[in-house]
């Protein structure tokens, strides 16, 4: 015959302490492997915009960044953006170049693009429709949440690479080409993969959709 | 004998591998801090003086020592502070007498400060950089002359920016046909810059020594001497007075709107 023999009290509060250590457990990992998790995903469509024609909506990885483009301060740079945004060419194109807290860079179209990334070339590739002139004279504040155009070195090789940048940089402005700003989502910028030891990303986060709002 | 050599090469390889694994945990190791002004410019170690100017100049200075080019021959030293608060005025004194509009066609926008400037050990004043819109000056170049030189550096951009304008065989016919410059800036001893009381062609010593400096030294004496001065250089020596108006011409062609 067998005795059924009861737990005493302290080995049920181990029991408990086991269960609740499992779930406390469990949470944190779902926590830390959700980066996304307290970022925000901005719906555009319970947003009012004052321009709606000049908002464009980039889908990254933890969700959506809202941007203004601004043609008033560079026509042509936000022609050629606004182009290559409505033929959807920067989707599945890496964010190739991101320094933490300072600016992401994305946009080469050729050399960056998921399923044929070139490590060796990515940043100097081209969209194909040639380079545009640079729009530098217009008074144009780069702060927070800007986005302008990359360049070689030299002005007026404007093509389709752009960057936004994280933080106040009062020398980009004159240099670069603006095309506009953001207005919701650098939370979900800030949260792109970067590197510590490069600014060169290896296995990039990639844009999943970029659209203009109407 | 072999066994030794063995052994050698081993410890060869071992220290080898052991740098090579040193090498890759500092690569590893060392944090990327994007620099906006190396980016921009690509001189390491500066930062911002100040870049809220009205002609949109932006001013920078070492704050350590920087060495630049392929062959990392151009050298700079971090300047005393307050021998660059003294020499900042000056400088930007001098260089607001040029607009946004003047430095915008020129390209020049980022004026870089530092001590003891030279370039293959070699000390100068100044070094001019078009492409990067960038001119560095070293603040504790010969005092007597500083405010002039400055305005020296400044035509070395133009005259970057605007090779085909200025034509040396054309200036060369100014001069008498037995005078000839150095093969170089600094091929000569000749390098005085205090201003001749007989000027017989030339500003300065200096401007003996190549076409492109003597141009400069003239554009420099344009713009510091006053006009009454220039006028009067210009009524004694017919070599200068063609020298003035070939620079003032040369400068009317880049901006019109620019006056002496």
């Amino acid at each position: 015959m067998i005795k059924k023999i009861k737990a005493s009290i302290s080995e049920k509060i181990i029991l408990v302490h086991l269960i609740l250590l499992g779930i406390i457990t469990f949470g944190t990992y779902i926590v830390v492997s959700n980066e996304c998790l307290f970022i925000k995903n901005y719906k555009p469509k319970n947003i009012n915009f004052t321009n709606p024609n000049n908002i464009a909506i980039l889908n990254a990885p933890c969700g959506n960044v809202i941007i203004e483009l601004y043609p008033e301060i560079s026509p042509n740079g936000v022609k050629r953006f606004k182009n290559l945004i409505r033929a959807n060419a920067y989707e599945d194109v890496a964010f190739h170049r991101v320094i933490k807290n300072k600016l992401i860079q994305a946009g080469d179209l050729e050399f960056g693009k998921k399923g044929s990334l070139d490590y060796g070339k990515i940043g100097n590739g081209k969209s194909g429709m040639g380079t545009i002139k640079s729009e530098i004279y217009n008074k144009f504040t780069y702060v927070k949440g800007s986005v302008g155009l990359a360049r070689t070195f030299k002005n007026d090789t404007e093509d389709s690479q752009f960057f936004i940048i994280l933080q106040d940089e009062p020398l980009f402005e004159g240099e670069y080409t603006p095309v506009g700003k953001v207005l919701y989502g650098l939370e979900v910028l800030e949260k792109i993969k970067y590197q510590r030891n490069s600014e060169y990303i290896l296995r990039p986060d990639f844009i999943n959709s970029f659209k203009m709002l109407n | 004998m072999y066994h030794i050599l063995l052994n050698s090469n081993t410890i060869i390889i071992n220290s080898m591998s052991a740098l090579r694994l040193i090498l890759l945990v500092f690569i590893w190791i060392t944090p990327v801090y994007g620099n906006s002004i190396y980016n921009l410019i690509k001189i390491p170690n500066l930062e911002i003086y100040e870049i809220n100017t009205q002609n949109k100049l932006k001013y920078f200075y070492a704050a350590r020592p920087f060495r630049l080019g392929t062959q990392k021959n151009i050298v700079c030293s971090n300047p005393d502070k307050k021998d660059l608060e003294i020499k900042y005025k000056i400088i930007y004194k001098n260089l607001s007498r040029y607009s946004y509009d003047y430095l915008k066609i020129i390209n020049l926008k980022y004026i870089v400060m530092c001590e003891n400037l030279s370039i293959s050990e070699l000390y100068t004043a100044g070094i001019p950089d078009n492409i990067m819109k960038t001119l560095i000056l070293d603040i504790k170049f010969n005092e007597d002359y500083f405010e002039r030189v400055i305005h020296h550096e400044v035509f070395h951009i133009i005259y970057l920016q605007y090779k085909e304008i200025f034509n040396e065989e054309e200036w060369i016919k100014f001069n008498n046909s037995k005078f000839k410059y150095a093969e170089c800036s600094t091929c000569t001893k000749n390098i005085g810059l205090k201003k001749y009381e007989k000027t017989k062609g030339f500003f300065t010593e200096y401007s003996m020594s190549t076409a492109s400096e003597d141009m400069a030294e003239v554009y420099s004496h344009m713009i510091h001497l006053k006009k009454r001065e220039i006028d009067q250089i210009r009524k004694l020596d017919p070599i200068l007075n063609n020298k003035i108006s070939y620079i003032e011409s040369k400068i009317k062609q880049i901006d019109n709107s620019f006056t002496f």
